[in-house]
């Protein structure tokens, strides 16, 4: 009868779903001093998780890149086809000596152009795999898949990724030059030589990812993913048959890559307040960590996420991109520390990538 | 209409590449020959807790024989439950499973679009009717599961000659495969069934030259025989001696049931040795 009533624990999981705010924010802030604050995971707040690389390891695509970031996987593939330049509605005609002096004079502006006015990069996100509990099939794409596809499609044509130079297909008429022209009169040979080449159809990359594990950081994954798909991505020559109107390849071995201007590489953090419902004025004085890289739980209880691309390809630091969603918390000075994070990360990511070409 | 939530592209149709050479002459060099020997399935790769969030996940990966010519099957399972149903729900008495099974877009020769095309609807329901005989389904009054696989590269050959006569065939591998990935997925979730169930393929084919007459391979490939006659997809339950489901195609004349059976045998033969792999993954993973 004296029996007391067994204390009140749970098991860690239990807890972590039960009330997972303050299971997180018990386990940032340790009573004593020692030992440093850590997340759920067993990470510190600004510690993230090692990318793993692989790429070529699909058949059917011509570029394509397994990432593995933590639990979180994703599988990216880049498939070419060609677009005849008669099925593009309000096509506008270029011949080589305009495309020339464009891409010459530094003016990117028609480069871009051609990308974004024709569609060539079709970007888009599968998270309806059973990835995660609250992602099913048989419903359409849920409001985190569209914005995922359309970030990365933003950031494609806003970083430049892809030179439209490697996706123009060209038609050169025979010139006169060779041997068996010899025979022809001379004004039908004048004629051939004054023919320029023209523009005849484009290549479309579909740049398809596909989410075999999620755990948080989505959109990091899906970022490196994509650009090591696309430095994988080897085209196959082409060349365009007039008399079939059609452009061919000759063989599947005579392939060239695509050239990938520099590395642009996504680093992600979210905020994580101490109240977790703060008023107006309280809002400054709530305490709050900065978790570099957050998983699946950590997302769920931030509401304040802050995205930088940075590129160190060149040298420089040049920042690409810079994202922040919702709160009050990020200011000018963390985002000016958050960049330098954003390099050691790019550090990284480059490592990853170098080891997997080895 | 294009779909609005996804990035469509241009406008127009786009092609895949076409190739000169391949379209010119059915080269003998992408031919390859059979090399396993009739009774021999090709390697299997299983591998449990994929996905760590998902109550149970398994992927499975098939060797590609031939020196690329032909990819190897991947599939990546995932089983969220059991799990109640929500409330709108009738009363069900025993589990309710729903089965999806989803080309990835890069899966195949031709580019698969995201909405489900007949042939996935088929591989769900063939699916379900073999899951649905092995799993204990009145343990779980009033709760659902789901069974993802998302096939992440087809069993398929990179010819495009003759891509429309074989891909009918290749349906068959991927069903036996998906079969065994979600006897894996299922057992890594801890869903009881009476037994470890595993997907087999025989198939009745004719060699290239004359002379051959028409024999029973197991786990054929279309690409390593002239003409596949007909083919069955077996889904095994080894303790019990059970099939609970077949799947047949093709022409088999209706007066030779030695024939029918023996084919059928064939199937079970390769359900077993895909079932052997299983136990032994699921022996290694949960000690």
């Amino acid at each position: 009868m004296a029996t007391a009533p067994p204390a009140l624990s749970f098991s860690r999981p239990a807890f972590a779903k039960l009330s997972p705010h303050p299971f997180l924010l018990a386990s940032l802030s340790q009573s004593d001093s020692t030992t440093p604050a850590s997340r759920t995971n067993g990470r510190a707040p600004n510690q993230d998780r090692p990318f793993q690389i692989h790429t070529s390891s699909l058949a059917h695509a011509h570029g394509s890149a397994l990432v593995r970031l933590g639990d979180t996987t994703v599988v990216c593939g880049v498939r070419g086809e060609i677009l005849p330049v008669t099925s593009i509605p309000q096509y506008r005609p270029a011949t080589l000596y305009d495309v020339e002096q464009l891409d010459a004079g530094g003016s990117v502006g028609l480069g871009r152009g051609e990308l974004k006015d024709y569609d060539l990069l079709v970007p888009n996100i599968e998270l309806a795999t059973g990835c995660a509990p609250q992602f099913l099939p048989g419903v359409p794409p849920t409001t985190l898949a569209q914005k995922l596809s359309t970030r990365v499609y933003s950031l494609l044509h806003s970083c430049n990724v892809v030179d439209p130079k490697d996706l123009r297909i060209w038609y050169h008429p025979p010139q006169l030059a060779t041997d068996e022209d010899d025979k022809m009169d001379e004004d039908d040979g004048q004629e051939d030589q004054a023919a320029k080449p023209e523009l005849k159809a484009y290549w479309v990359l579909y740049i398809d990812l596909l989410f075999v594990s999620f755990d948080g950081n989505p959109f990091d994954a899906a970022w490196t993913a994509v650009i090591a798909a696309l430095k994988d991505t080897k085209l196959p020559v082409v060349r365009w048959d007039p008399d079939r109107e059609l452009a061919v390849c000759d063989s599947r071995t005579n392939v060239s890559a695509l050239n990938i201007r520099g590395l642009p590489v996504s680093c992600t953090a979210a905020v994580f307040l101490e109240k977790e419902h703060a008023e107006g004025g309280e809002a400054h004085k709530n305490k709050y960590w900065m978790l570099l890289d957050p998983d699946r739980l950590e997302e769920e209880l931030c509401q304040e996420v802050v995205t930088v691309v940075v590129d160190r390809s060149e040298g420089e630091t040049r920042i690409r991109s810079i994202e922040k969603q919702g709160g009050i918390v990020i200011g000018r000075e963390l985002i000016r520390g958050f960049v330098g994070i954003a390099e050691k990360r790019w550090e990284a990511v480059r490592c990853a990538m170098a080891k997997d070409i080895l | 209409m294009a779909d609005r939530r996804r990035i469509n592209g241009p406008a127009g149709a786009t092609l895949p590449p076409v190739y000169l050479n391949e379209d010119a002459q059915p080269s003998d060099d992408s031919k390859i020959s059979r090399t396993r020997a009739a009774n021999a399935i090709r390697k299997l790769y299983l591998k449990t807790g994929v996905t760590p969030s998902a109550s149970g996940s398994a992927y499975l990966e098939i060797e590609a024989p031939g020196g690329g010519a032909v990819s190897g099957l991947k599939l990546s399972c995932t089983v969220h439950g059991p799990r109640s149903l929500p409330r709108s729900t009738p009363f069900s008495p025993h589990i309710i499973l729903s089965t999806h099974v989803k080309y990835a877009p890069f899966a195949t020769k031709q580019r698969h679009g995201y909405l489900r095309d007949p042939m996935e609807r088929d591989l769900g329901t063939h699916l379900e009717a073999a899951l649905r005989g092995a799993i204990i389904a009145d343990r779980w009054p009033k709760s659902g599961v789901d069974v993802i696989i998302s096939i992440i590269e087809g069993d398929q050959d990179r010819q495009t000659s003759k891509s429309q006569e074989l891909g009918s065939w290749e349906t068959m591998n991927a069903l036996a495969g998906c079969i065994t990935v979600a006897s894996a997925a299922l057992a890594d979730a801890g869903i009881d069934c009476v037994d470890t169930i595993a997907g087999g393929v025989a198939a009745l084919v004719k060699d290239a030259g004359d002379n051959n007459s028409p024999r029973i391979v197991i786990d054929p490939i279309p690409l390593e025989h002239e003409k596949i006659l007909s083919a069955c997809c077996v889904a095994y339950l080894p303790t019990r001696d059970e099939v609970t489901n077949l799947w047949f195609k093709g022409d088999l004349p209706a007066s030779d049931m030695e024939l029918y059976t023996q084919l059928v045998e064939t199937g079970i033969q390769a359900a077993k040795s895909a079932n052997l792999v299983l136990v032994e993954c699921l022996h290694e993973t949960m000690g």
